[in-house]
C-alpha cells in the first residue's frame, strides 16, 4: 500500500475511521500499511484478528498450532461450526478473508517457539500476545523487547482478565511478574472453564491498544497492569515500574534469548 | 490494626473471596502478613513466600504501589491499608 492513497472503497469502508481528526486518512494509510503478529487465535486471538482485520490493519501474521475444536466455539467468535478440524492459523485466514479485502493474513499453523520467534517478530510493528501458557508469553515478551516491538498484553482466568501494554522505554512483563509460574501451577481453561464472553473483553482490548499504537494515538496501557473482574464488572489498573534489576529491559539486559530457559520459570542462566 | 487484603486469580480462590479484613498485630510488615496467609489457608502454602523473600511469580501492591519498590518484604503496614496480592494468569 506503500506510497498509494486511498481508492474509493476504502475511502467507504473506512470513513467512521477517517472522519475523525485523530484517525484521519493518514491515520488509516497507517493502519493499512501496519503490520501485527497475532500470537494464538483462539480466546483473545478471535477478536483481536477480527477487528484488527475490519480496522483495516494491512498484514496479519497469526500463529496458532491447534486445529478448532467444538469446546472452542462458545468463545473463539471466528470459527464456526463448520471449521471443527481445521487448522485456527487456516480458519483465521479465511474469516478475514470474507471480512476484508484489504487485509493479508500469513497463516503459520505452528507454535511460537524459540527457533522461530525473532523472524516472526521482526518487521512488525506491534505484537499481541493472545496465547494461553507462560512460555510463550515470557518468549514473546523477551523477543519482542529484543526487537524493540511493542507487545499487547492480555491474559484470562475464569472471569478474570489481565491487560497490559509493554512499550519499549517502559517496563517489560518481567518487571510485574519475574518469572513464570511452574507448569500446572496455574491451570488452564481446559481445567477451570472460563466465560465465553470473557476474551472477547480481553481480545478487544488488546485490538483497541493495538490500534493505537499503529496510529500512535492516546496513551497505551504501559506501566499499567488492568484487571478485569466480569462477576464484579469492575475493572482498576495498578500501576507498575521498570525494575532495575530485570534481566530483560533493566541496567545490564541479555542481548538475546540464548541463555533463557523457556521452561519451568522462564528464568535465564548466570 | 486491621487491613483489607484483596487477592486475584488463583489466590481469590485459595481464600475463598476476594476481599478480606484481617486483624494483624500493630508494626507487621508485609512479610509477616504473607507468612500468617501461607498459614491460614492451605491454597496459599508455598504460594507468596520463597527463601524468606516475595516469590517471584507473583506480586504485591500497597495500597496500588508494588511493594517490590519499597521494602519489599520489609514494608511495614498502617491501620486501614489495602494489601492486593496476585498472580499472573496466562489463559487465552
Amino acid at each position: 500500500m506503500s506510497g498509494l492513497s486511498l481508492d474509493a472503497t476504502q475511502l467507504d469502508r473506512y470513513s467512521r475511521h477517517i472522519i475523525m481528526d485523530e484517525v484521519g486518512p493518514e491515520g488509516q494509510k497507517r493502519l493499512l500499511d501496519g503490520r501485527v503478529l497475532v500470537v494464538g487465535a483462539g480466546g483473545l486471538g478471535a477478536p483481536v484478528v477480527q477487528y484488527l482485520a475490519a480496522a483495516g490493519v494491512g498484514e496479519l501474521v497469526v500463529v496458532d498450532d491447534d486445529v478448532v475444536e467444538r469446546s472452542n466455539l462458545q468463545r473463539q467468535v471466528i470459527h464456526a461450526d463448520a471449521d471443527v478440524g481445521v487448522p485456527k492459523a487456516e480458519s483465521a485466514k479465511a474469516f478475514v478473508e470474507r471480512l476484508n479485502p484489504d487485509v493479508t493474513v500469513e497463516a503459520h499453523e505452528t507454535r511460537l517457539d524459540r527457533e522461530n520467534a525473532e523472524s516472526l517478530v521482526a518487521d512488525c510493528d506491534a505484537v499481541v500476545d493472545a496465547s494461553d501458557n507462560f512460555r510463550t508469553r515470557y518468549l514473546v515478551n523477551d523477543v519482542a523487547r529484543l526487537a524493540g516491538v511493542p507487545v499487547a498484553h492480555g491474559a484470562i482466568y475464569k472471569f478474570e482478565g489481565q491487560a497490559t501494554t509493554l512499550v519499549p522505554g517502559g517496563p517489560c512483563y518481567r518487571c510485574l511478574f519475574p518469572e513464570a509460574p511452574e507448569p500446572g501451577e496455574v491451570p488452564d481453561c481446559a481445567t477451570t472453564g472460563v466465560l465465553g464472553v470473557l476474551p472477547g473483553v480481553l481480545g478487544t482490548i488488546q485490538a483497541t491498544e493495538a490500534v493505537k499504537l499503529l496510529l500512535g494515538a492516546g496513551d497505551p496501557l504501559s506501566g499499567r497492569l488492568l484487571f478485569y473482574d466480569a462477576l464484579e464488572m469492575s475493572f482498576e489498573t495498578v500501576p507498575y515500574r521498570q525494575n532495575p534489576d530485570c534481566p530483560v529491559c533493566g541496567d545490564d539486559p541479555i542481548d538475546s534469548i540464548e541463555r533463557v530457559e523457556y521452561t519451568g520459570g522462564c528464568g535465564i542462566a548466570d | 490494626m486491621e487491613l483489607e487484603l484483596r487477592f486475584f486469580a488463583t489466590f481469590r480462590e485459595a481464600v475463598g473471596t476476594k476481599v478480606v479484613s484481617r486483624e494483624v498485630d500493630d508494626g507487621a510488615t508485609v512479610g509477616d502478613v504473607l507468612h500468617e496467609l501461607e498459614a491460614s489457608y492451605d491454597g496459599l502454602e508455598g504460594q507468596l513466600v520463597e527463601d524468606g523473600d516475595l516469590r517471584p511469580q507473583i506480586n504485591v501492591l500497597k495500597n496500588g504501589r508494588e511493594v517490590l519498590h519499597m521494602d519489599g518484604m520489609d514494608t511495614t503496614l498502617e491501620d486501614g491499608d489495602s494489601l492486593s496480592v496476585f498472580p499472573p494468569v496466562a489463559g487465552g
